[in-house]
């Protein structure tokens, strides 16, 4: 196909071009009917020609006593035609006539040529004419040929002697006029048909295309609607259960998804602003009315502090954000090796001690010995960092938090449970959004960010660990990691 | 004038307390929205600043709440949300302005005077008589004399002055005046206006404030009938 044709195709509209796929599809089929039918009544056509010339030929062999086979020579052959129409003369007055008549009217041409195809004897009908020649045929032969300017049906039989030498042919033919006509008129027919037959079948395709993607034009319609602020739009499902109701529920699976996901993405945009705004403001404001008046030196002090303070706490939270965001677009990849997890568990414990005490809080530890698992120790301190001080965050002073590590069929599973506020069981899987806390005032009183558990999550599926948590409001929080153990690099130390 | 902060955030809550204290309002803060509601509903304030994220009641519940009791306070909305939806989905529920954090400690104040501005005046300055008093410098002159005064005295003469031909009960004085952790002792009151009183004579507007015998006291633009 040439290029503006294929350009041409590919902005056809569906429809069209199925109703084109179509439409090729039945015209060739319909085409192979037409040549099919047509050949086959050309054939039954000139078979009955061609019995009615066999029975002319066996007729004349009949009437003058001789057979192709055995040929005596041209002399038996003299006045064929009259001898032929003699024979006829015979029957009885009212047969001849029709016979007459119909010779007239289906008048039968008979000649007789030599192997060389010298015209030896021919019919009167034949007049001046001479029928055509075919040489070197050694069976009797059909075909059409042209005479006098009109189509003729004509076999040629060879004559041979005793011998078995050719003596010469005899030719006999008949008009062909009627069956012609015939023939082409089915012809014409045929031709005409076949364009008046496509055209209503494009158009009739068409439309039922039309009809059956009419689905996809409401799938289009609804798309094209479809924005940033009207994510709710949904495409209408068609009534039949096929494969447009599948696209089409397909499809609105998918806005919902985005629609949540925008959602969560504004969301969290909201939140984010939020937080960064909220101590950037804070400080702005504390110096903007700071500066409107001389102050004394104690005022300025404190003053100053506070903006400090708020401005360690911003950067904490634009770290922790950029943290997540490079966990979350994947550009950290964990580093996993073989860890020991007493020594870190430990290591950890030890640097929350202090916060932990100062809130009067205990941490007790319970380890089984030789925990190893695989993970990133770098990782793996930071989830427990967040999880221990969250726990700190959420208990009062008296309670304790529990840390309990031990093998269970495979798997190493560390809890770490305190005995603070708790979190509602609706919103239990909620906690590990970004910027989600129980209490929604958002209050920093806390101290807290809200990425901390989002952070842990984070983390652990990068190394495959499982988090959950169970929670009674008032009682307490128990965070459980579950981790494949790991082969210990050292030999286990047996006690002797 | 008085005003009610409801705001969780307490370093916001604090700067903006002390900015506009040395701006001569008297200013009371409430750390969630609900104490900040029944605060609002207990008390008259003349003005409202409230963030739109706060605990128990959000802010918008707050403003809704305010209007559904007939109440006609400004109320400015100051929250970090800054869509376009936000925005007219806050002015809807009530509030009379809105202002985006962060903002300029500048331009709350002006925003807050636009609230108290003279419907009839196109400047910001309040006046009685001869004597004209500006909001924004905290200047006070009887015709072109400038009398000083310390801020109670500015904001006690700003609160009569505005409400001018009108008697100011001692208690509606108590409350527009100082801020909730004032024991209403109205005799504070008595002792401001002598104090008041003695700056105007000493500039020509001796009889400016009148006393109403056991109610409270009246500015009469007219004078001394």
């Amino acid at each position: 196909m040439k290029p503006s044709a294929l350009k041409g195709l590919s902005v056809m509209s569906l429809r069209n071009r199925i109703a084109l796929y179509y439409t090729i599809a039945t015209g060739f089929l319909i085409g192979i009917v037409f040549t099919t039918i047509f050949f086959m009544v050309e054939k039954i056509v000139y078979k009955q020609f061609d019995d009615q010339i066999k029975k002319e030929i066996s007729e004349i062999f009949d009437d003058s006593d001789i057979s192709p086979n055995n040929f005596q020579g041209f002399d038996s052959f003299r006045d064929i035609d009259a001898e032929h129409n003699d024979e006829k003369g015979d029957h009885q007055h009212e047969e001849e006539k029709h016979k007459k008549k119909k010779l007239k009217l289906d008048p039968e041409f008979i000649q007789l040529v030599n192997s060389n195809g010298e015209v030896i004897n021919k019919s009167a009908s034949l007049s001046w004419c001479v029928l055509a020649f075919q040489p070197n045929q050694s069976g009797t032969n059909y075909f059409n040929s042209n005479f006098g300017g009109s189509m003729v049906r004509q076999a040629q039989v060879p004559l041979t002697n005793a011998d078995g030498k050719n003596e010469g042919y005899l030719i006999v033919a008949v008009p062909l006029k009627n069956a012609l006509i015939v023939l082409h008129d089915l012809k014409d027919i045929f031709l005409f048909s076949f364009p008046v037959i496509l055209l209503p079948l494009f158009l009739l395709t068409r439309s039922i295309a039309i009809k059956s993607i009419s689905p996809i034009e409401k799938v289009i319609a609804t798309a094209e609607r479809m924005s940033q602020s009207n994510l709710d739009q949904r495409i209408p499902l068609p009534f039949h259960h096929d494969e447009l109701y599948r696209l089409a529920s397909t499809i609105n699976a998918l806005f919902g998804r985005m629609q949540d996901a925008f959602q969560r993405e504004k969301h969290f945009t909201a939140d984010a602003s939020h937080e960064l705004k909220t101590p950037l403001a804070v400080v702005k404001g504390t110096l903007e009315v700071l500066i409107r008046k001389p102050r004394e030196r104690e005022h300025y002090e404190t003053r100053i502090q506070f903006c400090l303070k708020e401005l360690n706490r911003m950067a904490r939270l634009i770290d922790q954000l950029l943290m997540l965001a490079r966990y979350e677009s994947n550009k950290m990849t964990p580093h996993i090796v073989v860890t020991a997890l007493s020594p870190l568990v430990e290591n950890v414990v030890e640097r929350m001690i202090p916060t932990a005490q100062a809130k009067g809080i205990a941490i007790t530890v319970n380890q089984e010995n030789n925990a190893h698992i695989s993970a990133d120790p770098g990782m793996l301190d930071m989830i427990f960092e967040n999880i221990i001080s969250n726990a700190i965050k959420y208990s009062s002073s008296g309670s304790s938090i529990a840390i309990e590590v031990k093998h269970d069929e495979g798997n190493v599973i560390c809890s770490i449970s305190d005995q603070g506020i708790g979190v509602p069981a609706e919103k239990l899987n909620a906690i590990f959004d970004r910027f989600y806390r129980v209490d929604e005032s958002r209050s920093s009183s806390t101290g807290g960010l809200g990425l901390g558990l989002s952070i842990v999550k984070k983390l652990a599926d990068l190394q495959q660990i499982r988090v959950s948590v169970n929670s009674v409001p008032d009682t307490g929080t128990t965070f459980t990691l579950t981790c494949q153990t790991a082969e210990s690099p050292y030999p286990i130390e047996l006690p002797c | 004038m008085r005003l009610l902060i409801i705001e969780d955030e307490p370093g916001i809550a604090g700067f903006l307390k002390d900015g506009l204290e040395e701006e001569y309002f008297a200013v009371d803060v409430a750390y969630d929205g609900k104490s900040g509601l029944d605060l609002a509903l207990t008390n008259e304030y003349d003005l409202l600043i409230v963030d739109w994220m706060i605990p128990a009641i959000s802010g918008i519940e707050v403003c809704r709440q305010i209007r559904k009791a007939g109440s006609l306070v400004p109320i400015l909305f100051l929250t970090a949300k800054d869509t376009l939806e936000d925005v007219v989905f806050g002015l809807d529920a009530g509030a009379n302005d809105y202002i985006k954090k962060p903002f300029e400690f500048e331009e709350l104040l002006a925003r807050i005077r636009v609230q108290f501005r003279n419907k009839d005046r196109a400047d910001d300055s309040l006046s009685a008589g001869s004597l004209t008093i500006n909001p924004v410098t905290h200047q006070v002159f009887a015709g072109s004399t400038e009398i000083t005064l310390t801020p109670k005295e500015f904001a006690l003469l700003e609160y009569l002055i505005r409400n001018k031909d009108r008697v100011c009960t001692r208690s509606r004085i108590i409350e527009h005046v100082w801020d909730i952790h004032f024991d209403s002792d109205t005799s504070v009151i008595d002792v401001y206006i002598t104090f008041l009183r003695r700056k105007l004579e000493a500039a020509g507007c001796g009889n400016l404030i009148q006393t109403i015998r056991g109610v409270g006291y009246i500015v009469r633009e007219t004078g001394m009938v």
